[in-house]
């Protein structure tokens, strides 16, 4: 008897006896073929070591009736998940438009920086101060963006992650009303190899450090070349 | 009312039935016992069943399915790094009382079957 055979005699045979969830029963030998047939079987070999499927098909038990109390659960679950849907829709919006900002942040940082070292400045935008303390806020915008980029990719990566928990666990609630078998629940934070999480850790402690010393570096070349501890008033940045 | 044919083969028809339902039950203490070890999946049980028992492959699955219809499995879903998800069995507390209390009626049982065995001699 061939697979397709089998089956065939299977799902009818448990069609005709009223028997329930008949998908679960057919994936179940669904996976027995293919565990038996990647050892080396043939199909013929593992029909005939499961047994008639006419005769296996009358050992499951015939239709369990789904009871009224297990439908309005569902249906009291289906009301409560549309609210909840609702609210956990806006709430993913706001992190993802956050994700949105971060790397919005990362690009101006960095782009500012680079208009500090090619000394372009569009519009007069950037304010007037010696080409060297340019650089050196020019290190302190770039370190500012690798820092903020890292930010985007954390955040994005703790939504993504928290999204995914979320709808594994509303896929549960109701195949678990129903019966079905679940998942098991998601962890709550990215699950970053120990690899990436150093990587991502030590990139954001470097921009860090380089981000806070060219600020005070910056700010004592300024205030020397400018002789002033306000330098910016004697630069009229705010004129 | 039945000739001695017919007879003969109700007999026979009755001793079957009885010989599958005993079967049944001991294979569904089997399968608890294993259960109890460690959470399986169907194949894996009807393998280490199979090769020990002389039943075919297919009939551990119905097995399977009158205890979690009986409350005393439950499943859950594994996701295993390359190929679908496998459905993993696990035994219930309720399972596990019944397991106990099941192992040792059966172990009586058979105590009592080889005493009055070895009657014979």
């Amino acid at each position: 008897m061939k697979k397709a055979d089998f089956f065939r005699v299977l799902e009818k045979t448990l069609r005709d006896n009223h028997v329930n969830d008949i998908e679960d029963i057919l994936s179940e030998y669904e996976d027995h073929f293919r565990f038996k047939l990647a050892d080396g079987y043939s199909e013929e070999e593992i029909a005939a070591k499961l047994g008639d499927p006419k005769t296996l098909a009358k050992q499951f038990d015939s239709l369990i009736p789904v009871t009224e109390k297990s439908k309005s659960n569902k249906v009291i679950i289906g009301v409560g998940f549309v609210f909840a849907d609702i609210f956990m829709a806006m709430l993913f919006i706001l992190l993802y438009s956050w994700v949105l900002i971060l790397a919005a942040l990362a690009l101006s940082s960095a782009s500012i920086g680079i208009c500090f070292i090619s000394n372009i400045n569009i519009y007069n935008l950037i304010p007037v101060m010696p080409y060297g303390c340019a650089l050196i806020f020019s290190i302190f915008m770039l370190s500012l963006a690798v820092l903020s980029a890292v930010g985007t990719i954390y955040c994005l990566l703790y939504v993504n992650q928290l999204l995914r928990a979320y709808l594994r666990f509303h896929k549960n609630v109701f195949a678990a009303t129903s019966g079905k078998p679940v998942y098991p629940s998601l962890a709550k934070y990215p699950q970053l190899n120990n690899k990436n999480r150093r990587r991502l850790r030590s990139v954001a402690l470097i921009s860090l450090t380089f981000f806070a010393l060219s600020f005070i570096v910056g700010y004592i070349v300024c205030a020397l070349s400018a002789g002033a501890i306000e330098f910016w008033h004697i630069w009229n940045w705010f004129i | 009312m039945f000739n001695s044919n017919q007879r003969t083969l109700l007999l026979k028809r009755e001793a079957k039935y009885l010989n599958t339902q005993y079967k049944k039950g001991v294979l569904e203490l089997c399968v608890l016992s294993m259960l109890y070890q460690r959470d399986c999946y169907g194949y894996d049980v009807s393998e280490y069943i199979a090769k020990r028992i002389d039943i075919s492959d297919g009939t551990v699955y119905p097995i399977l399915r009158k205890l979690k219809s009986d409350g005393l499995v439950t499943t859950y879903l594994s996701e295993e790094s390359g190929g679908p998800p496998r459905k993993y069995y696990r035994i219930t507390e309720l399972g596990k009382s019944q397991y106990l209390s099941e192992k040792s009626e059966w172990l009586g049982f058979i105590k009592t079957v080889e005493e009055l065995l070895e009657g014979d001699k």
